[in-house]
């Protein structure tokens, strides 16, 4: 199967790799498709803790994408209360099966550090964000410390 | 559209008196002043294959690329081969590119460094990262280098999302295309070349701007035209009938963007319109609708005052308030709310009465479809009561069928009515308009009571309508 001998080898490169902002990766060994991993932004106001995400991938992978999902609560206008992102990357219409998962993750914490207001899931977040930035810093910030997982320590 | 023709080449004595110098085309091209002519041809799947693949080739010749490349840039430039042309000639790079056929900037030469390969000799796939043997290998302009059995995944998983001519390079932000050639020799199941290949025509026929797909339901008809505008269509082979321009059902002498309107607002509006009809009732003095928007029954006016009862619609002064529990109705007496909502009933008023005839016209229609099957039986039990013979009495049909032709474009008089602003030219169209529902109510009256063979009347009530709806198209049809 394409998809396995793949995910082993992106499972490798990126675990070699030692990115500080994704870190704690867990893969149960009988079903390499699902991974879960820790994402440390470090941006303000997300940068007071951590986030728990899960990638799942299809069984056609490469040739069909990812998807990614929230396993802490994360107050964020491109996250919905599912864990639900809309990550461009991801999605059917642009995804290329050349696109590796260390690409999509960098990605996803580009979209963390920096919401993009303009494509929200939350638009009510979205409006706070670009009208009210201290109104939504604040918000966050207690949602995040109430919330999310500790940052590792180093 | 051949009835149409029969019609005018029975006028057309010309050719009677020998001077057939135009031979017989002229006798084949309906009328110059007919405002609905429109000259398309219904092609096949074959036929369309055919006209296809004779741009393609022409292209192909003139500006020497490959069957395959030239049908790509054919299709991303809507078939304007004279754009690509000259285009082609002065920058075929840009022409190239912006099509997606090369990448925006060339790639690098192939001795640098392959992406995931290390030499030409060994290259690792980077979508399963498997080796992959020289032979074994397949790339796009851009360079990109696969192994084909990624490519065939790839173009599988495309084709069964119903992608064709818009499957790109597998490779991270490139965006170049996989043409015909590349794509079907790797496609493993003839079941996906099939599918590749039928939603790739389909691509090319929607980008074509002489074509369209007859909208009729399992039509496989293709629609040629010269032009694209929006005129009426039918198909030969279903005989649906539709505009060109917009696939949608014909709606002269309404042009495309006030069809869409009108049809999206009746559409909004049909629950209003039923609740109209549900929830009010007209003041029994002076005629004003109300709507009853609670449980008393006690209505008042709020134009005339009059206080009356919902139920009989009698005056309440003669019901005694022992009877009934609830409170007097307290009419709000604010002017500016009362403007408001006056305006927006005048607005209602307005609509209801186009659309009422909108709808009244398009269940004549229907009723009149029953009539056709009245006369059929009528034209046998005439013919075997020995009232003459079965073709005298063929008239009546065409005569139906006039009829039908002429209500339609009455129908679609008033969305086109409704949104025409208040004025000389409205005041036109709206007498036009009456001249032709009189007429038109006229034939239809006549047809239905239609006992003689003798057509003189009615054939001549038939060229008073068809007169007044093509004076009505060709003052207001603009298209």
């Amino acid at each position: 199967m394409a998809a396995t001998r793949r995910l082993q080898k992106e499972l490798a490169d990126i675990r070699k790799s030692g990115i500080k902002s994704f870190r704690d990766i867990q893969v149960d060994e009988s079903n390499i498709l699902t991974w879960q991993g820790l994402i440390v932004p470090e941006n303000p106001p997300y940068n007071k803790g951590a986030f728990r995400i899960e990638v799942n991938f299809p069984a056609e992978y490469p040739f069909k994408p990812p998807k990614i999902n929230f396993k802490t609560k994360i107050y964020h206008p491109n996250v919905d209360e599912k864990g639900q992102v809309c990550l461009p990357i991801i999605s059917a219409e642009n995804w290329k099966p050349a696109t590796k998962t260390d690409q999509v993750i960098e990605a996803l914490i580009n979209l963390v550090n920096e919401p993009e207001p303009e494509h929200p899931l939350r638009a009510d977040l979205a409006e706070d964000y670009s009208k009210d930035r201290k109104k939504f810093m604040k918000n966050a910030e207690e949602f995040t410390k109430k919330n999310s997982e500790k940052r590792p320590a180093d | 559209m051949s009835d149409e023709e029969m019609e005018y080449s029975d006028t057309d004595y010309d050719d009677y008196y020998g001077n057939d110098y135009e031979g017989d085309m002229d006798h084949m091209i309906p009328m110059k002043n007919d405002p609905e002519y429109f000259d398309v041809a219904c092609l096949t799947d074959t036929e369309v294959e055919r006209l296809l693949n004779e741009s393609v080739e022409q292209l192909s010749n003139s500006i020497q690329v490959t069957p395959s490349l030239a049908k790509l840039l054919l299709h991303m430039y809507n078939w304007n081969q004279v754009e690509i042309v000259a285009g082609y000639r002065q920058d075929c790079h840009r022409i190239l590119a912006s099509a997606h056929i090369k990448p925006p900037t060339p790639p690098q030469s192939t001795t640098a460094k392959d992406p995931g390969g290390e030499n030409e000799g060994e290259i690792i796939c980077p979508v399963c990262l498997g080796t992959i043997a020289p032979e074994t290998v397949g790339k796009l302009t851009c360079g990109h280098k696969f192994c084909k059995d990624c490519w065939s995944m790839h173009f599988e998983v495309q084709i069964i999302q119903g992608i064709s001519t818009g499957i790109e390079c597998m490779a991270n932000n490139c965006q170049v295309l996989a043409p015909e050639d590349f794509v079907v020799p790797l496609l493993k199941h003839p079941v996906l070349k099939e599918k590749y290949q039928q939603y790739a025509f389909a691509d090319y026929v929607r980008s074509h701007p002489q074509l369209r797909f007859c909208p009729g339901p399992n039509c496989n008809i293709v629609v040629q035209a010269k032009e694209c505008r929006a005129k009426r269509v039918i198909c030969t082979a279903c005989k649906t009938q539709f505009c060109f321009k917009c696939g949608g059902d014909y709606h002269a002498p309404t042009d495309c963007e006030t069809i869409k309107r009108w049809l999206t607002k009746c559409a909004d509006d049909s629950e209003t319109a039923n609740y109209i009809s549900a929830h009010t009732k007209d003041c029994p003095k002076c005629h004003l609708c109300i709507e009853k928007n609670g449980g008393c029954n006690h209505m008042q006016c709020w134009k005339c005052k009059h206080d009356f009862c919902w139920m009989c619609l009698g005056c309440w002064k003669t019901h005694g308030s022992e009877y009934y529990e609830c409170s007097r109705y307290k009419e709000n007496p604010n002017i500016a709310h009362e403007s408001a909502h006056a305006q927006a009933r005048e607005a209602l008023k307005k609509y209801l009465h186009y659309y009422e005839r909108w709808e009244n016209h398009s269940k004549s229609l229907k009723l009149e479809e029953e009539t056709l099957a009245k006369i059929r039986a009528r034209t046998q039990n005439k013919v075997m009561a020995g009232t003459g013979t079965w073709i005298d009495w063929q008239y009546l049909l065409d005569a139906a069928a006039l009829l039908a032709r002429c209500r339609y474009t009455l129908q679609n008089t008033y969305p086109f009515a409704y949104y025409l602003e208040s004025g000389p030219r409205k005041d036109l169209f709206e007498y036009q308009q009456a001249q032709l529902e009189a007429e038109i109510e006229n034939l239809s009256w006549k047809i239905e009571r239609a006992e003689m063979t003798d057509r003189g009347d009615l054939e001549n009530q038939m060229d008073v309508v068809e007169k007044r709806r093509t004076t009505l198209l060709t003052d207001f049809l603009q298209v």
